[in-house]
């Protein structure tokens, strides 16, 4: 257990289990928030009231989960100083700067409007209330945006240099838009949306199956079937995108996470392999169990292609902890390809007769399967999550700076103490919110609510407002 | 010195007072109300004082975020030296705003509401107090050399700083009174009342023991403040702060119902342009200037574009956010959780 007295592994740890934390409650409030949009506008739409009750029931759910991201996600910015403070140094010019432009452009119009969603359904007017819903969604998917094209900077920095170990910008275009950024921003966000249909989804299919409320959720299982559709296989190809820009910038990230020790020669494609166990002292997989020349065709789309394997590399320049990111990546991949199929097989139950309640709810094993989904986008974002970033290292930003020299020089006991109580208070926040997520869940939704007309008139100018009235 | 440069650094050292007043003003209300909870014995009371929170404190709070993240990068070596530095308070001030924060969000949900009241009230007084020793230890410097930390992990505690922290926490207590009796009325408004007189002159107190001690402690500040032509610039803050407070009285006598918080509000104006025009031109005593610290001219730049000229767009939807909540609290209000 010598890790327990090195800082810079303490404070990873620290920063891995804050971030893998956080990472759990934007992932649903960025698709929950799209989802509220849709309903609250085909309540408006079509008058049906049963929308105006699935805006009020899911933005309970949305609350519990935003207040969970707000308070999980200052720490991550904290930490980038106290524990980062060499790399705050040698990237904030850049770095910070995109962090702070999230909060202001795009935090803090969700957290200005929030209030409103929430709060004001009865002190403003639908189309306002419609507009403040759409300002939440329209910042939590800008923040998505920024934090990722952040991240995107550290795997591939670009738009200037570095001088005197600080980073220069010569070009914010480029730096905002580095090699990294498309994949990055649209892979995350695909999966907060399809994370967030199969969540939305699964438990319409949980409520259907206990026979509660069908037509009730009929009407959200459809409106998530429908997202799923779409989005499920536009993140298979996302991945696949995202694969290649590693194959391409990252090599050997893509030779570690594929466990591929040994180039292959030309004229011999590269095997993939499906299962094995890498072994960074031997250099080579121990076992495995591989598909002849799959490799090359995924990474160069030639069965032939030549693909660098990890042995061309230092052994210092290699990613550390190879079992997991060898695993990670195929769970991940094993779930995008569930959450597909399930897709498919909802589309083609869609297609052979229409999906009234009656022919939702006669489809058990349908229903099942995406309850058993419920979890699972999560699962994939946490795998893919550690893909990307233990994948990463050695270098915190990739081929400059090390992640050993970017860390505050803290004594271990510190950061342990930290990390220890992190440990602790999120442990504690899960359970809290295990309790009262299932209690709402439980509890179901109110049938009997109607829409209320906005108290007085909030849009008077010229008013006094009645705080002078009231003076004594 | 290339003057543009100058310029833009001068303009983010301004542009990050105000969003450090706007955070200060808006969550030091938030946090008021929570600590004066702390000694509310009706379950009633509390429970009005949390619900004229509920619908701005997500907004009060994120003023924080902003000012880190500007602060990260308009002056990076700044953020990392205070953050290294404060390992400590900072720690426990995220550990203490994330139970302040999920009680107010669990609160509703939970069946045992004193507990929950109890974290509210309990993670309020630690955020308060955290940020006012933080203060204190960047007012008394923090030791460095080429920007990097050299002193120890413990050097933020000094007696200096719990006397800022003592005058945080009052300031903070003023804050909330005021905003309560904006908000309720009755008996929680005589209260409030109250708090506002008792805490007003406890953070004066404070106020002007720090106002002595500091240019007793640091020679910086007392070159700055005791030199002609400099007194006579600077002594209307002082004044102003003085002048504030005889008004703040005189408004609690008068049980006016605004002009408390504002009286408040303007006491720490005052305080805080006293300590800016302290340590200009250093962001940090003793450690870093502005102009050593400052990002390049074209991140100064980009941010003045992107984050400068959002704060009033941000000011205006935050105002219509506490125009859509106006009005009393009572338990019974429609329209709250």
């Amino acid at each position: 257990m010598e890790w327990l007295a090195d800082p810079v592994m303490l404070a990873r740890l620290q920063f891995a289990f804050t971030t893998m934390f956080h990472i759990i409650w934007p992932v649903f409030t960025i698709g929950l928030s799209l989802f509220l949009v849709v309903v609250e506008a085909l309540w408006l739409k079509t008058g049906e009231v049963d929308y105006y009750r699935h805006a009020r029931f899911w933005s309970k759910l949305f609350l519990l989960n935003f207040g969970l991201g707000i308070v999980t996600g200052l720490p991550l910015e904290f930490q980038f100083g106290t524990n980062w403070a060499p790399f705050s140094n040698m990237a904030g010019g850049f770095f910070g700067n995109v962090l702070g432009f999230e909060g202001a452009a795009a935090f803090m119009l969700e957290a200005g409007f929030v209030g409103i969603m929430i709060f004001g359904w009865e002190r403003v007017a639908p189309a306002m209330h419609l507009f403040a819903t759409s300002m939440v969604a329209l910042g939590a998917s800008a923040s998505a945006f920024w934090i990722m094209a952040a991240s995107a900077w550290m795997q591939s920095p670009a738009g200037g240099y570095f001088e005197n170990g600080v980073f220069q910008v010569q070009s914010y275009l480029e730096a905002i838009f580095n090699p990294n950024t498309p994949w990055a921003v649209s892979h995350m966000w695909v999966a907060c949306l399809e994370t967030s249909c199969f969540v939305v989804g699964g438990i319409s299919a949980w409520y259907i199956l206990k026979g509660q409320s069908v037509s009730f959720y009929a009407r959200s299982f459809r409106l998530a079937a429908a997202g799923a559709v779409v989005v499920a296989p536009l993140q298979v190809w996302l991945g696949d995108g995202s694969g290649l820009f590693i194959v391409h910038h990252q090599p050997a990230k893509a030779a570690a996470i594929e466990g591929h020790w040994q180039t292959n020669a030309p004229g011999e494609g590269a095997a993939w392999a499906i299962l094995a166990w890498p072994d960074a002292a031997a250099q080579a997989n121990r076992w495995s169990v591989q598909v002849p020349n799959l490799l090359s065709l995924l990474a160069t789309r030639t069965p032939h292609g030549q693909v660098p394997g990890l042995r061309e590399f230092a052994p210092e320049d290699r990613p550390p902890a190879l079992p997991l990111l060898f695993y990670s990546f195929r769970l991940m991949v094993l779930i995008g390809l569930y959450l597909l199929t399930l897709a498919l097989w909802t589309a083609w139950a869609w297609g052979r007769r229409r999906l009234t309640a009656e022919a939702i709810a006669a489809q058990r094993w349908l229903l099942r399967a995406w309850v058993f989904a419920i979890p699972l986008g999560y699962v994939a974002v946490e795998a893919g999550w550690i893909v990307r970033e233990v994948g990463r290292q050695p270098w915190v930003i990739y081929g400059v700076m090390r992640t050993s020299d970017g860390a505050s020089p803290l004594p271990a006991g510190a950061v342990g103490a930290s990390l220890g109580g992190f440990l602790l208070i999120y442990t504690a926040l899960a359970i809290a919110f295990a309790v009262f997520a299932r209690r709402l869940l439980r509890h179901g939704p109110d049938l009997t609510l109607r829409p209320s007309p906005p108290q007085g008139e909030p849009f008077r100018t010229g008013a006094t407002p009645p705080e002078e009235e009231e003076r004594p | 010195m290339d003057p543009v440069h100058l310029f833009l650094s001068n303009v983010w050292f301004g542009i990050l007072g105000l969003l450090l007043v706007l955070y200060v003003v808006l969550d030091g209300f938030t946090l008021g109300v929570g600590i004066i909870s702390l000694f509310q014995r009706k379950e009633a009371h509390r429970e009005v004082m949390s619900k004229s929170l509920s619908g701005v404190w997500d907004a009060n709070e994120s003023w924080l975020v902003v000012f880190a993240g500007a602060l990260f990068g308009a002056f990076p070596p700044v953020y990392g030296l205070v953050l290294h530095s404060l390992y400590i308070p900072v720690m426990l001030m995220v550990v203490a705003l994330i139970f302040r924060s999920i009680a107010f969000e669990f609160r509703s949900h939970g069946r045992h509401k004193q507990r929950w009241n109890l974290a509210f009230g309990l993670g309020s007084l630690g955020t308060a107090v955290t940020q006012g020793m933080a203060l204190g230890a960047v007012l008394s410097g923090i030791p460095a050399q080429g920007g990097v930390f050299t002193g120890s992990i413990w050097g933020w505690f000094s007696p200096f700083a719990a006397v800022t922290a003592l005058g945080v926490l009052f300031g903070y207590i003023l804050l909330g009174a005021g905003y309560l009796i904006v908000k309720t009325e009755g008996e929680l408004q005589d209260q409030a009342y109250r708090v506002a007189r008792w805490s007003g002159w406890l953070m004066m107190a404070a106020g002007a023991a720090v106002s002595a001690w500091t240019p007793l402690r640091f020679a910086y500040v007392e070159e700055r403040w005791f030199s002609w032509p400099n007194i006579a610039y600077l002594a209307p803050l002082p004044l102003s702060a003085g002048g504030a407070f005889f008004m703040l009285l005189r408004a609690l006598r008068r049980r006016y119902l605004l002009s408390p918080l504002m009286w408040s509000v303007a006491i720490f104006l005052a305080s805080f342009g006293g300590l800016a025009a302290s340590i200009y031109p250093y962001m940090l005593p003793g450690a870093l200037t502005i102009m050593e610290s400052s990002a390049a001219g074209i991140t100064l730049v980009f941010m003045l574009a992107g984050i400068g000229f959002l704060i009033p767009v941000m000011l205006v939807y935050n105002a219509y956010q506490y125009l859509v909540f106006r009005g009393k609290v009572s338990v019974r209000s429609k329209g709250y959780r």
